[in-house]
């Protein structure tokens, strides 16, 4: 099981109470910390908020994405960028947007020499103002990781297989975390005051990656100590590290 | 007025010459911007464009974000963001998280962008560049006053046309390093007359990018500088004049290399006085913030980082 902090709103928020979030998940021992961009609200950054942060922590930073706001291409180089920047430490959950968005996206950040015709992208676009245009274009420079983690939630879930990319679903008392899709596990979206077992019974048999969510550095720290060891080994001893 | 020297552009190009990887590049250009903070530089910059082969930066304002999160005084600008291949609402709610995360410390230069390739990747008309521009600007200036904290929102330009855009808005300008002082006045009084006609109180002060190399031995550092220079004037000659379809190679590179002469008379190479001398000279047109590029290509670390560290001696002859 893996466990992230987060997502951290960032309207709002400075880059000092993001940095004392962040330092604080790496003393918990978080796999990852994720902020959260909201554009409907003029909230945007994501990437390159998750590219700051990756300075100041050594773990894996996640941003959680709205993606029909604008070109997938320009999503392709920010995700390429803040990889490159955090040297293969980024990982994505995309909220809204489309399939076909989906489709560029994945094949953008793949390296593919990109001849992409969707019902609605084209890529390149072959716009008759502007010849000579190339027949194929790439996404350069590509990510440092072979694949980034990507994840859907929402109406794009059922599409996570064939898109190739990960099941996102938001904690409900009693609901089983999403199943892993190819190499990636299900992520579930958890409240701070998640308990470890009830977690572990959402994940059944299967690998899961819970998002826990916290309000102030203290919060992480207790989160931390109340998940982290009962989430990464069965039958966790909880009187190891008793006083 | 005193002088105020930022660093840049830096483009993070896997040249032919020197194709490190780019997770090598970025990594040496935090462990740049680190030295220019602890230099005292005003700021460090960077330049954008897509789908080039050597992997030029795509994502200026990610780049930014890193920089941001490495640095704690250096303010970290876009020169320049191609605006009109952009959403404005995406730009304007990126930069204003970044610059309130970054502590105030983002600036956000803007221009047309002009390599057809690029356009058309992102399904925008070159042609339309204009049109789209003089739309998007002032809601991004708009949008750059009223965010919290503000940021400063400079025009990237190479015309008298792109000057007299942002001298209608009371934009400061971010003029380019192929136009010579000549140009740069009559530029400027252009901006101005603009400004007047439109009734604005434009500001009196702009930013100028200069390529500039410090370097106490000349002969010694021109042999590998010339190559990297060419390397670079040929890329941007080539994407504003784009082969012709019947144009032999060789009469194409005969082309671009005249455009390479006249570009290079635009260098300032040499000892820190001779620099500082010809800066100071730009600092009577008005231009108080002076970026320079020593960066050309990707120059060999030891190379680079003794011009740094010359301009940073530049810096204590011509200001702040």
């Amino acid at each position: 099981m893996r466990i992230g902090l987060g997502p951290l709103p960032l309207a709002g928020a400075s880059g000092s109470q993001l940095a004392a979030m962040a330092r604080a998940a790496v003393a918990a021992s978080f796999d990852s910390v994720w902020v959260a961009e909201s554009r409907g609200e003029g909230v945007g950054g994501g990437l390159a908020a998750a590219a700051m942060l990756a300075q100041v922590v050594p773990i894996r930073v996640g941003a959680v994405l709205d993606l029909g706001a604008y070109h997938p291409l320009y999503m392709a180089e920010d995700i390429a960028i803040a990889d490159i920047t955090s040297q293969g430490r980024i990982e994505v959950l995309l909220r809204g947007g489309s399939v076909e968005q989906v489709q560029l996206l994945v094949a953008a950040l793949s390296g593919a020499h990109l001849q992409f015709r969707g019902p609605t992208l084209r890529v390149p676009a072959h716009l008759e103002a502007n010849q000579p245009a190339p027949e194929r274009l790439a996404l350069n420079p590509a990510p440092a990781q072979p694949a980034v983690p990507i994840w859907v939630e929402g109406a794009l879930s059922g599409h996570s297989q064939d898109l190739g990319v990960g099941t996102a679903a938001q904690w409900a008392g009693g609901v089983a975390a999403p199943a892993p899709t190819g190499r990636w596990p299900g992520l579930l979206l958890c409240p701070g005051d998640s308990q470890a077992d009830e977690l572990l019974r959402s994940a059944g048999a299967e690998p899961a990656y819970f998002l826990v969510s916290a309000v102030t550095p203290e919060d992480v720290v207790s989160i931390g100590r109340r998940l982290v060891g009962p989430l990464r080994m069965p039958e966790f001893p909880d009187w190891i590290g008793a006083q | 007025m005193s002088i105020r020297l930022g660093l840049g552009i830096f483009s993070v190009q896997a040249v032919p010459q020197r194709p490190d990887h780019h997770v090598k590049l970025y990594a040496d250009l935090l462990e740049d911007a680190e030295l220019a903070e602890a230099l005292g530089f005003d700021s460090i910059w960077l330049s954008e464009h897509h789908f080039w082969f050597d992997g030029y930066c795509p994502a200026d304002i990610v780049a930014a974000g890193a920089i941001l999160g490495r640095t704690t005084t250096i303010r970290v600008g876009t020169a320049v963001m191609l605006l009109p291949m952009h959403s404005v609402e995406k730009v304007a709610a990126d930069a204003a998280i970044v610059n309130r995360l970054g502590d105030g410390r983002l600036v956000l230069g803007v221009a047309l962008g002009y390599r057809d390739n690029e356009f058309d990747g992102f399904s925008v008309r070159r042609k339309d560049r204009g049109r789209l521009m003089d739309s998007m600007l002032p809601r991004l200036a708009d949008t750059s006053r009223a965010a919290d904290p503000p940021y400063a929102v400079y025009v990237g330009v190479a015309t008298a046309v792109a000057a007299q855009r942002a001298g209608r808005l009371g934009l400061p300008l971010f003029a380019d390093s192929t136009m010579n002082a000549t140009e740069l006045k009559e530029m400027l009084e252009a901006y101005n007359e603009a400004a007047r006609s439109a009734g604005v109180d434009a500001p009196s002060h702009h930013a100028l990018q200069r390529d500039v190399f410090v370097t106490g031995d000349l002969d010694r550092d021109w042999p590998r500088l010339l190559p990297e220079l060419r390397y670079m004037r040929r890329q941007y000659g080539a994407w504003s004049n784009p082969r012709e379809p019947d144009e032999s190679t060789a009469d194409y590179l005969a082309r671009l290399d005249g455009d390479i002469e006249a570009k290079l008379k635009n260098l300032i190479i040499g000892d820190v006085a001779h620099v500082a001398q010809e800066l100071r000279r730009f600092e009577s047109l008005g231009f108080d913030l002076i970026v320079c590029r020593s960066q050309f290509g990707n120059l060999p670390r030891e190379l680079l980082r003794g011009a740094i560290e010359g301009l940073s001696r530049v810096r204590g002859e011509v200001g702040r």
